[in-house]
C-alpha cells in the first residue's frame, strides 16, 4: 500500500518551501510579478495539499483503516460519527495536522489582506508553517503498522463528550491565529514601518484572543461537567499552556489599542506580539516533550520532536531579537509633548497590561518550575497554592482597574465629571459586598475582590447598556469587561462558598444531604459495546422541587486487559447555585449468613486471658522468621502462645504473620480440644509490644450472624454557588471579543 | 514621570519578592518512598496503586490505598479530598503531602492522577 497521506505532506513541505523562497525574493524585488504569482500559487498549493492530507486522515478514520497506527490508536468501529471525527485531533500527530490545517486556511485570508506587507508577513508566516510541517513529518499521523488489527483502541471515554469534539479545534485555531500578529510585527520591523501594522493586525489579535479564549473556556466547562472533581480550573500545566499566550495576547490587544489611538507603546507591542507567539511554541514544548509528564531525569531523553521544538523556539527568538535590536533606535518614542496623567485611560490600559503580563510571567514561572528547579537540584513542582497566591492580588488590581478605567477618556480627566458615573461602581460594590458578608466573611483580600468585582460589574453593565443604545459595535469592550467582572464574582462564589458532603445512599432509603432529601432507587446495569454503564438514579427532593438525578459509573474493558472506570456527575444547574452530585463508589448488596463466631483479643506480653474453655497466654515473639528473609517472600513474625483447654496440659502454639508485598497473610493454628476452633495472628502493635489474635470457632446459638446490606452508593454532593454567573461571564468575554472582531474587520 | 518609574519598579519588585517566597514555600520536590518517610517537608511521590488496596473509608471520609513506586517500595497513602473521577483507570498517581510517622501513612493533600488522555501520556509509552 502506498502512503498517499505522507506523500501529500511531503509535497506540502516542498510547496511551502517554494512559497517562502519566492516571498524572500519579493522582499527585495517588489514588482517581480512572476515571483509573486509563484509565491501565491505555491502557498495555495500548500493549503490544498494539507487539506488533502486532512481528508485522507479523516477518510482513514471513517473507513476504519486500522493499518494506520494513528487510526488504530484513537478510534474504533463502534464509535459514533461525531467521536470518529474528533479522533482526528485526539492524539499528538492528528492535532499537529489540524494545527497546520488551521494555519493554512487562515493564511489564505492573510495573504489577500496583507496588502503591501504581503512579502514580509507571508515569509514569516510561512516559516511557522514550514516548522509545523517538519514536525508533522517527524510525527506523521500516517505511520503504518506491520499488520492490520481487527479493531482500534477506541477513543478515551472521557473525551467522548460533545464539548471535547470542539475544544481542540478551537484551541488550535487560536494557536494558529497567534502567528498572525507575530508575522505582522516582524514584517513591520523588517519594513521599518512602526505604526501602520497595527490597523490590519488588531482584528487578528482580537480573533486570536477570542478563539484561544473560547478553547480555554470550553476546556474548563468540560472539566466541570465530565471529570466529576467539581472544579473547572486546576492550574495543570496543560491548562496553563494555553493560558500563558492568552494572557500575553490580552496585553497585546490592549497595547495595540493604545498605540492605534495614542501612538504609544510601539516597542512594547512588538515585544508582546513576539512573546505571545513564542509562548505558544514554548508551551507546546512544555506539554509535548514529555518534560512535565513526570519530571523524572529521563524525560530529556526523548528527543523525537523536543529537539525540533527547542530549535524552532530559539530560531524564532533569534529572528525577533535580530530585527528588534537592529531597529530599536529607529522606533519613534511616544510624543513627549502630551501631558501624562495618572488618571487617564492611557495609564489604566498600561496598568492592565502590566498586570496581565505579570500574571503570565508568574504563572509561567510556576508552570516551568520543574524545568527551573532541575538546574539547581531535584525537579520540583509548585502546588496550586502558588498560582492562587500570585494571581489573587493581580486579580484584585485587575477588577479595581475595571471598576473605573473604562469610564476614563484619553488624556486628562476631571474627577468631578466622573463621580456621577461612579455611582454604578458604588452600587455594584455595596451590593456585592453585602451579599458576600451575608454569607460569611471570606478574608480581607477575597472580600475586596468581591467588592471590586461587583463595582466592575456595575460600571461595565451600565456602560454596556449605554453603548449598545448608542451604537452596538462600540460596546465590545464594555461587554467583555462586564464578563470579566462576572467571571470573578462567579469564581469567588464557587470557590469560597461551595459546600460539599459525602453521603452513603443505601437503596430505598431517604437520606438528607445539604438540605436535600435523596433516595437511591437502585442500580441499573446497561450493557454498552465495550463495557457496562451503571446508572445510579436518585430521587432528589427539596420543598416542592423534585427531580431524578442520573449520575453514572462506566466501566470499559480495554483490549490490553485493563479495566477502566469513569464516573460522571449529575449537575442540576440553577441561576444562583448548582447542585453537583458525583458518584464516589458503588457497593453491591450483600447477604451472607455465617455460623462462625469470631472474636479478637489484644494481648500484651505475659498477659493471660480466659475465653470460653481456653486459657491463653502470650509468651513472646519468635523473630527467627525475620532472619530467613528471602527474595520476594517478605518478613514473618511468629508469636508463642500457650493454651490450655479445660485445665489440661498447656500446649505451645505458634501462629505466624507474614508481611509481604501483596499484603499480610497469617497462618491459622488449631486450638486443642474437640471443637473446630482456630487462632490466627492478625496484627502486631510494635509500639506497645502487643499482638492481636483472631479467634474463629463454632457459633454458640445466638452468635449466628446474618449480614444483609442493600446496594448502596456513596456520592459527593456539593452546592456550588455562582457557576451560572461564572459561565455567563466567560460567555460575555467571548461575545465582547466577537463584537470586537466584527467591528475592526476590514470591510 | 521619573519618580513614578521608581515607585512602579518598587511595587513590581515587592510583588516579585512575594511571588518568590510563595514559589519557594509551595515547591514540592519529587522524592522516593524512603526519602518521603524521612522528610518533614511536603513532598511528592509517584507510583502505582497496588491493585485491590484502594478502598473508601466512609467513616473518616477518605481514600486509602497503597502506593508502590518503581523500585518496589510501598507506603500507605491516605487522601481526604474528593476521590478523583478517573482514579480507577490511572496508570500512575502522584501523591503530594507529608509522611506521618506515627500513623505510618502518607497524608496526601493533593493527588494527581496521570490524565488518561493518551494525548499526553503516550509519548512516554512508545
Amino acid at each position: 500500500m502506498n502512503n498517499l497521506g505522507e506523500l501529500t505532506i511531503w509535497l506540502g513541505l516542498i510547496a511551502i518551501g517554494i512559497s517562502s523562497g519566492c516571498y524572500w525574493v519579493l522582499n527585495s524585488r517588489e514588482d517581480d510579478t512572476l515571483a509573486q504569482n509563484v509565491a501565491r500559487y505555491s502557498f495555495t498549493g500548500f493549503v490544498a495539499l494539507i487539506t488533502l492530507a486532512s481528508i485522507f486522515l479523516m477518510l482513514a478514520i471513517l473507513k476504519h483503516e486500522f493499518i494506520y497506527s494513528y487510526v488504530a490508536n484513537y478510534s474504533s468501529r463502534d464509535l459514533p460519527l461525531q467521536y470518529l471525527i474528533s479522533s482526528f485531533w485526539a492524539g499528538q500527530e492528528g492535532s499537529f495536522l489540524f494545527w497546520v490545517l488551521m494555519g493554512a486556511w487562515l493564511g489564505i485570508f492573510l495573504m489577500h489582506m496583507a496588502g503591501e506587507m504581503e512579502p514580509q508577513v507571508m515569509f514569516i508566516y510561512n516559516l511557522n508553517n514550514l516548522f509545523l510541517t517538519i514536525l508533522l513529518i517527524k510525527q506523521s499521523p500516517f505511520k503504518m503498522l506491520a499488520t492490520t488489527p481487527a479493531d482500534g483502541q477506541g477513543l478515551n471515554m472521557l473525551l467522548q463528550d460533545p464539548w471535547m469534539v470542539i475544544h481542540p479545534p478551537v484551541v488550535f485555531l487560536g494557536y494558529a491565529a497567534f502567528t498572525i500578529p507575530f508575522a505582522y510585527a516582524i514584517a513591520a520591523l523588517w519594513r521599518r514601518e512602526y505604526d501602520n501594522w497595527i490597523r490590519p493586525t488588531l482584528p487578528w489579535t482580537v480573533f486570536a484572543f477570542l478563539s484561544l479564549g473560547a478553547g480555554i473556556i470550553i476546556g474548563g466547562f468540560w472539566s466541570y461537567k465530565v471529570l466529576g472533581w467539581g472544579g473547572y480550573w486546576g492550574w495543570d500545566p496543560v491548562e496553563n499552556a494555553s493560558l500563558l499566550p492568552w494572557l500575553a495576547g490580552a496585553a497585546l490587544m490592549h497595547g495595540m489599542i493604545l498605540q492605534q489611538s495614542r501612538r504609544k507603546l510601539r516597542k512594547t507591542n512588538f515585544i508582546l506580539a513576539a512573546v505571545s507567539f513564542l509562548l505558544i511554541i514554548y508551551c507546546t514544548f512544555l506539554t509535548r516533550s514529555g518534560i512535565l509528564a513526570d519530571f523524572s531525569v529521563h524525560s530529556f531523553q526523548d528527543l523525537g520532536i523536543t529537539g525540533w521544538l527547542v530549535f524552532f523556539m530559539f530560531g524564532f527568538l533569534a529572528i525577533t531579537l535580530w530585527f528588534f535590536v537592529t531597529r530599536v533606535r529607529d522606533i519613534p518614542v511616544a510624543d513627549k509633548g502630551a501631558a501624562f496623567s495618572y488618571f487617564s485611560r492611557e495609564f489604566g490600559l498600561m496598568a492592565a497590561m502590566i498586570i496581565l503580563c505579570l500574571s503570565a510571567l508568574l504563572t509561567g514561572v510556576g508552570t516551568s518550575a520543574p524545568l527551573i528547579t532541575r538546574l539547581a537540584e531535584k525537579a520540583s513542582k509548585v502546588s496550586t497554592q502558588f498560582y492562587v497566591d500570585t494571581n489573587l492580588p493581580l486579580a484584585l488590581l485587575m477588577v479595581l482597574l475595571l471598576s473605573f478605567v473604562p469610564l476614563l477618556a484619553w488624556g486628562k480627566n476631571d474627577f468631578a465629571k466622573l463621580s456621577r458615573k461612579l455611582i454604578w461602581a458604588l452600587l455594584g460594590a455595596v451590593l456585592s459586598g453585602t451579599i458576600t458578608l451575608y454569607h460569611g466573611y471570606p478574608g480581607l483580600v477575597l472580600l475586596l475582590l468581591a467588592i471590586f468585582a461587583g463595582a466592575a460589574v456595575g460600571v461595565n453593565l451600565h456602560l454596556a447598556i449605554t453603548l449598545i443604545r448608542k451604537k452596538f459595535t462600540m460596546s465590545a469592550g464594555a461587554i467583555a469587561h462586564l464578563g470579566v467582572g462576572l467571571m470573578f464574582v462567579g469564581i469567588i462564589a464557587s470557590s469560597v462558598y461551595d459546600r460539599s458532603e459525602k453521603v452513603l445512599l443505601p437503596q430505598g432509603q431517604m437520606e438528607p444531604a445539604l438540605g436535600y432529601e435523596m433516595k437511591f432507587s437502585g442500580p441499573k446495569f446497561i450493557r454498552e459495546p465495550k463495557g457496562v454503564r451503571l446508572d445510579l438514579p436518585l430521587d432528589v427532593k427539596k420543598g416542592n422541587t423534585q427531580f431524578v438525578a442520573q449520575p453514572d459509573i462506566r466501566s470499559e474493558n480495554r483490549r490490553d486487559g485493563q479495566g477502566m472506570r469513569f464516573t460522571r456527575p449529575h449537575i442540576r444547574r440553577g441561576l444562583v447555585s448548582d447542585l453537583y452530585i458525583s458518584p464516589v463508589d458503588f457497593q453491591p448488596g450483600k447477604e451472607e449468613s455465617r455460623s462462625v463466631s469470631r472474636k479478637q483479643f489484644e494481648l500484651k506480653k505475659q498477659q493471660k486471658i480466659q475465653f470460653e474453655d481456653y486459657e491463653i497466654t502470650f509468651v513472646g515473639f519468635d523473630i527467627s522468621g525475620m532472619m530467613a528473609k528471602k527474595e520476594g517472600q517478605g518478613v514473618s513474625v511468629g508469636a508463642d502462645i500457650v493454651v490450655s483447654y479445660k485445665g489440661e496440659d498447656p500446649l505451645t502454639l505458634k501462629p505466624v504473620l507474614t508481611m509481604g508485598k501483596e499484603g499480610n497473610t497469617s497462618s491459622r493454628v488449631k486450638l486443642p480440644g474437640p471443637a473446630e476452633a482456630y487462632l490466627s495472628l492478625t496484627r502486631i502493635e510494635a509500639s506497645s509490644g502487643s499482638i492481636v489474635l483472631d479467634y474463629q470457632g463454632p457459633a454458640s446459638g445466638q452468635d449466628q450472624i446474618v449480614e444483609k446490606s442493600p446496594p448502596a452508593f456513596i456520592a459527593e454532593v456539593s452546592i456550588k454557588p455562582g457557576m451560572t454567573v461564572l459561565w455567563l461571564g466567560t460567555f460575555l468575554i467571548l461575545f465582547g471579543g466577537g463584537i470586537g472582531v466584527a467591528r475592526r474587520w476590514p470591510k | 514621570m521619573k519618580k513614578s518609574y521608581v515607585i512602579g519598579g518598587l511595587v513590581i519588585i515587592l510583588a516579585l519578592a512575594m511571588a518568590m517566597y510563595s514559589f519557594k514555600s509551595t515547591l514540592t520536590s519529587y522524592v522516593t518512598v524512603s526519602e518521603a518517610k524521612a522528610s518533614n517537608r511536603p513532598v511528592q511521590v509517584a507510583g502505582v496503586v497496588v491493585t485491590g488496596t484502594d478502598r473508601y473509608d466512609l467513616k473518616n471520609n477518605n481514600l486509602l490505598f497503597t502506593l508502590r513506586e518503581d523500585g518496589g517500595d510501598e507506603m500507605k497513602v491516605e487522601y481526604d479530598g474528593p476521590r478523583p473521577g478517573n482514579f480507577d483507570n490511572v496508570t500512575k498517581v502522584v501523591a503530594i503531602g507529608k509522611y506521618q510517622p506515627e500513623k505510618q501513612t502518607f497524608l496526601a493533600s493533593e493527588l494527581l492522577v496521570k490524565c488518561p488522555t493518551k494525548y499526553e501520556g503516550r509519548v512516554k509509552g512508545e
